[in-house]
């Protein structure tokens, strides 16, 4: 039983995280899931007619790829974020409450179409949440 | 004879004096370098006539990121990240005609006209 | 629907710009049956309306409250401007059915009463202060005037007008789906008010405790519970304090429907009051 013991642990020990709870980027399905959520979140954007004064005038692809990195940094995903922070990055864009509520609701239908449960979404969101005091400039 | 040697003095002069009209004030562009601001997601200048060699500096007086590109088969820039308050110089060494655009913006979009000496 | 609302934001707002919306569905909450932004029967912290902090929002509730004895019903409307400062009115009657009759009022007899809210936004963000503790903080106070003066007077109430004035902390703790609430009301209301103010067991403010719990179910549906301590002032109509439990369903931002299980402990010597509440509120 002893020996059975140790070698369940060895193995647990060996791959790591055996035991470790999925992180919210692996739940919200790793790479491909959170793309998915993320191409379908810009193209929201990119449609929502209170949100055209902002995305008029930016190159999607340029965009989608550092928006993609930031959530999956903020998902604890195995991502490197190399932009700015999200206050030098909104500085000078004039981005208000409304605007930004915009974005959170366009991304909630975007995980809506993605299927992603509703309490996983707020996990999501609370993560993001606390980036409106450094988006919105007042 | 004298009278040959007369018009063709004066043509000389006409001549001379066009080239100088024309080239003087390109000279003196091409000295200092034309500057052509980043603001509010637009250049300032819709287009630029400069020498061959000129220069044109791009200067970012936004408050946030530009990246000044021109893509032709025969001249190639890219500024990469341009951050607020950063210029891009970029030195026009083919002459040509060249479209100078944004990679983040996309509707920015200035014409260069390179000329030869 | 929309078009109503945006028409009236035009007349009280004066401008379309200040209208908006802008706020995220369900995050202000409902109106109480005093007309304060909140739950049914506590006001919170948040303002109401869905106006972000350069908007005007407003909320519009009929509610109507049956207990085996009585029926409680209550219309109001308040405003918010700029997620800061929300002013409310409503008014209330209190049917005494049967009970009238047996209290020697007569069968049916109503009690009104006249509420006037204010309540001041002084920190903190319930929504986006997700990485921190702290809730959001706001103060309120409510003028309320109640009639039957000459009936009040027999039953011991020291006056049929009163100020209760109130202290709330609300957070939405998004990553549990999960909002609270505690609010401090110094209060001599008996009755929310409804049978005047001070008796003569008590004629002091006294610190009354209030809470809320709801738990987000999806995007437009709660379910939660609340408690509300109230003052026993009153020797001839004994009080405690009132539960309610809910199921809140927001269409969208414009209108919502509330309907809860009420116990509002014995109210004039007719014995504990369990019934229904079911509220319609509509807004931007």
């Amino acid at each position: 039983m002893r020996i059975l013991l140790l070698v369940c642990f060895l193995a647990g020990a060996g791959t790591g995280r055996a035991w470790a709870e999925p992180t919210l980027y692996e739940q919200l399905g790793g790479h491909d899931g959170l793309w998915r959520i993320v191409d379908r979140a810009l193209t929201l954007y990119f449609t929502d007619p209170r949100l055209h004064d902002d995305f008029d005038n930016i190159n999607r692809d340029w965009l989608q790829p550092r928006f993609f990195a930031y959530f999956c940094k903020v998902a604890d995903g195995p991502c490197v974020y190399k932009g700015r922070s999200m206050a030098a990055s909104h500085k000078g864009l004039h981005i208000d409450q409304a605007r930004f509520n915009a974005v959170v609701e366009d991304l909630q239908r975007a995980m809506d179409d993605n299927f992603v449960p509703f309490r996983m979404q707020n996990r999501l969101l609370a993560r993001l949440a606390p980036m409106e005091r450094a988006i919105v400039t007042r | 004879m004298s009278r040959d040697k007369a018009s063709a003095r004066r043509r000389l002069a006409i001549r001379a004096a066009l080239v100088t009209a024309i080239i003087l004030p390109l000279a003196a562009l091409d000295a200092s370098g034309v500057v052509v601001e980043q603001l509010n997601r637009a250049f300032t200048k819709s287009q630029v006539t400069i020498l061959k060699g000129g220069i044109i500096r791009f200067s970012n007086v936004d408050e946030f990121d530009h990246e000044v590109y021109v893509d032709s088969p025969n001249f190639n820039y890219d500024s990469y990240e341009q951050s607020p308050g950063e210029t891009a110089v970029v030195t026009f060494t083919d002459a040509g005609s060249f479209e100078v655009r944004c990679h983040i913006h996309p509707k920015m979009h200035m014409h260069v006209d390179v000329v030869d000496h | 629907m929309a078009l109503v609302l945006n028409t009236l934001c035009w007349t009280v707002c004066g401008s379309a710009l200040a209208q908006g919306s802008g706020r995220l569905l369900a995050t202000s909450g409902i109106s109480d049956v005093e007309g304060a932004g909140g739950g049914g029967l506590v006001p919170w912290a948040v303002v109401t309306g869905y106006g972000t902090d350069d908007q005007i929002g407003a909320n519009l509730h009929a509610t109507i409250a049956g207990e085996p004895d009585f029926l409680l019903t209550s219309l109001g409307a308040g405003i918010g401007f700029y997620d800061r400062i929300e002013l409310s009115y409503a008014h209330e009657w209190l049917d005494t059915g049967h009970a009238g009759a047996r209290l020697g009022l007569g069968q049916g007899y109503q009690f009104h009463l006249d509420v006037a809210g204010a309540k001041l936004k002084l920190f903190g963000d319930a929504v986006y202060d997700q990485d921190t503790l702290l809730p959001q903080i706001s103060i309120g106070t409510e003028f309320k005037a109640a009639d039957r003066h000459a009936v009040l007077d027999a039953i011991g109430a020291k006056s049929p007008d009163g100020v209760d004035f109130y202290a709330a902390a609300t957070k939405l703790f998004l990553s549990e789906s999960l909002l609270l609430d505690a609010t401090l009301r110094f209060t001599k209301a008996n009755q929310f008010g409804l049978l005047g103010f001070g008796g003569d067991r008590s004629d002091s403010y006294q610190p009354e405790f209030e809470a809320s719990a709801a738990l987000l179910l999806s995007r437009r549906l709660a379910v939660g519970a609340e408690v509300r301590t109230k003052p026993d002032n009153l020797g001839f109509a004994r009080e405690g304090p009132a539960f309610d439990a809910f199921v809140a369903y927001f269409i969208d931002k414009h209108v919502s429907a509330t309907l809860a299980f009420l116990a509002l402990g014995p109210v004039a010597r007719q014995g504990d009051q369990n019934g229904v509440y079911f509220s319609v509120q509509s807004g931007f």
